[in-house]
């Protein structure tokens, strides 16, 4: 344990919010100083209107993914399978909502499915649970697998990741259905001034604080991610630690998959959520949370995926080639990565405070 | 006596009529039919509706033709494309083999056998990096003219508007489709002074089209026309058109390639004016090639698939009729 250190600089640089927000001020600054107008919000058939609100919107399934992730690396795990399941959520929604699949028999009513916005075979509600049910389900099998069958985290959720897009164009036989139900799209593109999406975002927030920091179980959480074995000898029933963690994080793909396939209208089950699981992991690492587990941040890993983000829509909005978008943002990553390095750290507290004495 | 001449004339007959039927099979080449025709049709794996809509194809037609189809499924590994390969090679009774290819190196080896054997290969919607003599022929999309169709269409749609200003939702960076239909509608776009402001990749996605495409109206409105490669980025771009407050279809056209069930229904709600057609319905033609070489006649070493031109106005009485 390193000395608690009165001096407030220091605590700011030591706090689990600092280096997260560093690099998002970063990006922020690059975009201030070479995109003139980035900043500039205004207000369209009453909501804001803006490319800081887009970050915000279009952050937010990696977000949603993000609060998952962490509890599952914070048990010193990992689950790759949440953009898969992201798909099957999205598959079902869509399913749920126009059981018609288009081009083995289109309807004779066909026009009526375009032109109202009201028609849906089941209601909201059900489409929501089932589609909720379905994914927490997918996350409480990664958590069996993991904690009770003992696989690896990584090849125990590399299963779900694999099979889930296979599961998901099953559910719609490998055809994207288009979404016409307006209630349901005001999910991922609705407006109450804000994006609606980001209330979810942070329903989703206070449910994961409050099971964690208002409980006992984020504290089980972080000492089954420090040392599995002892927590169990402490008696902290591990397994039940993790299936919970995994469980959530399923639930959060979920609630992610609804929000993605509404903002598009449709359910696409090879691209929805293609490769979030490592922008989510980023997020989460971004954030502070280390991979072999332990102490964790809610917050922190949000901010890592609006750092993600940031870097996302600036590079659009700045005009990269596209054939130098990836690269780009892997010299993002790594730079962000590198501000959590003990060296890159000490050398910071060493320019900070070079007069104190470090133990 | 008379029963004698009878049985001579009997088995002279039969014998003239021996030598006739061996004369009928041993002189002219056999005429082979489709009910003479067994294939082995070695498809990528399954990714989305086009590829869907393409494996349908071969099945049903083959049914309608009278062909005996085995059809192999590689689940999108190219191992397994290439055991099945030699499956069919080492299979006697298989004389036509139909390749997907997953990737465009590699097969020299599986043709050149396939050559010895006898077996006519015909390469279907992918091209391969192999001399050409390996193959009978190839049946595909030809991207970069569905490029040129692309611009031609876009000069339609903004025919009397004063500034064309074009912006361009481009496929993964680097596949051959990309490519070459972002060169076509270069080549084209500027007989009527198409002006392409933006380019970037949405990686035929719905999701980055979006994204994209609200990054650049944040910047400017002054834009006239999108060119999405595939339509589910032009779906994409069509929402973010609509929540900046104009309309898609009627502020900004929407142009995109493939013309699946979901981009005729869009043009049925006035979000997209036009599509290009990439045909996946390739069975026909392909079915039509390996005859013609079966039978020894000669065939181009590359025939374009038939593809067309999709309007708005069209759309509500094409959509029943689309497969894909």
């Amino acid at each position: 344990m390193k000395p608690k250190i009165a001096f407030n600089w220091k605590k700011m640089i030591e706090h689990k919010l600092f280096f997260p927000f560093v690099a998002l001020a970063i990006i922020l600054l690059f975009d201030l100083i070479f995109i003139p107008g980035f900043f500039r919000l205004q207000t369209k058939e009453g909501h804001l209107y803006g490319n800081l609100v887009d970050i915000l919107r279009n952050g937010s399934t990696v977000m949603l993914l993000a609060l998952g992730m962490t509890l599952v690396i914070a048990t010193g795990g990992v689950d790759l399978s949440v953009g898969a399941v992201m798909a099957i959520a999205a598959s079902v929604a869509a399913i749920l909502m126009n059981p018609v699949i288009i081009g083995m028999k289109l309807p004779p009513d066909l026009m009526k499915f375009i032109n109202d916005p009201n028609f849906t075979y089941a209601p909201l509600w059900q489409v929501i649970t089932v589609t909720l049910i379905v994914a927490t389900f997918c996350g409480m099998w990664n958590g069996l697998l993991v904690a009770y069958v003992k696989i690896q985290p990584m090849v125990a959720t590399l299963i779900l990741m694999i099979a889930g897009r296979g599961i998901a164009q099953l559910i719609t036989n490998g055809v994207r259905i288009q979404i016409f139900y307006e209630p349901y799209a005001f999910l991922g593109s609705g407006w109450l001034i804000l994006p609606f999406s980001l209330y979810i975002v942070a329903l989703v927030f206070l449910l994961a604080s409050l099971l964690t920091r208002k409980t006992a179980i984020g504290l089980f959480i972080e000492s089954v991610g420090v040392n599995a074995r002892s927590s169990f000898f402490s008696g902290i029933d591990e397994k039940k630690i993790k299936l919970l963690a995994y469980t959530f994080c399923g639930f959060c793909a979920g609630v992610a998959g609804l929000v993605a396939s509404s903002n598009i209208r449709t359910s696409d089950a090879n691209n929805i959520g293609l490769n979030y699981e490592l922008d989510a992991i980023l997020a989460v690492v971004i954030g502070g949370t280390l991979m072999a587990g332990g102490r964790f941040s809610l917050l922190a890993s949000l901010i890592g995926a609006l750092v993600m983000q940031a870097t996302t829509t600036s590079m659009y909005a700045f005009g990269v080639p596209a054939n130098a978008v990836l690269a780009i943002k892997g010299v993002v990553v790594i730079l962000v990565i590198l501000l959590y390095s003990e060296q890159v750290r000490s050398f910071i507290r060493r320019f900070t405070a070079p007069k104190e004495a470090r133990s | 006596m008379k029963s004698r001449i009878l049985y001579i004339v009997l088995i002279a007959s039969m014998l003239l009529g021996l030598a006739a039927c061996g004369g009928g099979g041993g002189g002219s080449k056999k005429t082979y039919t489709y009910k003479d025709m067994v294939v082995g049709f070695i498809q990528t794996g399954s990714e989305g509706g086009w590829r869907a809509a393409n494996t349908a194809s071969f099945k049903e037609t083959a049914e309608q033709l009278g062909i005996n189809l085995k059809f192999y499924d590689a689940q999108n590994k190219l191992e397994n494309q290439l055991s099945a390969f030699r499956n069919f090679i080492a299979d006697k009774e298989v004389n036509v083999i139909i390749l997907a290819a997953l990737e465009t190196t590699g097969w020299e080896d599986v043709l050149k056998e396939a050559q010895k054997a006898g077996k006519v290969v015909v390469l279907e919607d992918r091209r391969i990096d192999a001399p050409e003599d390996l193959y009978a022929t190839y049946i595909g999309s030809d991207f970069a003219e569905e490029g040129r169709k692309s611009a031609d269409e876009m000069c339609k749609l903004l025919e009397g508007s004063a500034s064309k200003n074009v912006v361009e939702l481009v496929g993964n960076v680097g596949s051959s489709a990309a490519k070459d239909r972002g060169q076509g509608f270069r080549e084209k776009m500027g007989a009527c002074g198409i002006n392409i402001v933006k380019s970037q990749t949405a990686n035929w996605d719905a999701t980055e089209g979006k994204a994209v495409m609200e990054a650049w109206l944040k910047e400017t409105t002054d834009i006239q026309g999108v060119f999405a490669q595939n339509d589910e980025m032009g779906l994409g771009a069509a929402q973010a058109i609509k929540e900046a407050g104009l309309d898609p279809g009627d502020d900004i056209k929407i142009l995109t390639v493939d013309a699946t069930a979901g981009a005729f229904k869009a043009m049925v709600a006035g979000d997209i004016n036009t599509v290009v057609e990439c045909n996946p319905l390739l069975a026909p033609q392909v079915y039509e090639a390996a005859l013609k070489v079966l039978n020894g006649q000669e065939v181009p070493k590359w025939i374009p698939s038939q593809e067309g031109v999709f309007y708005a106005k069209d759309a509500e009485t094409i959509l029943p009729t689309r497969k894909y």
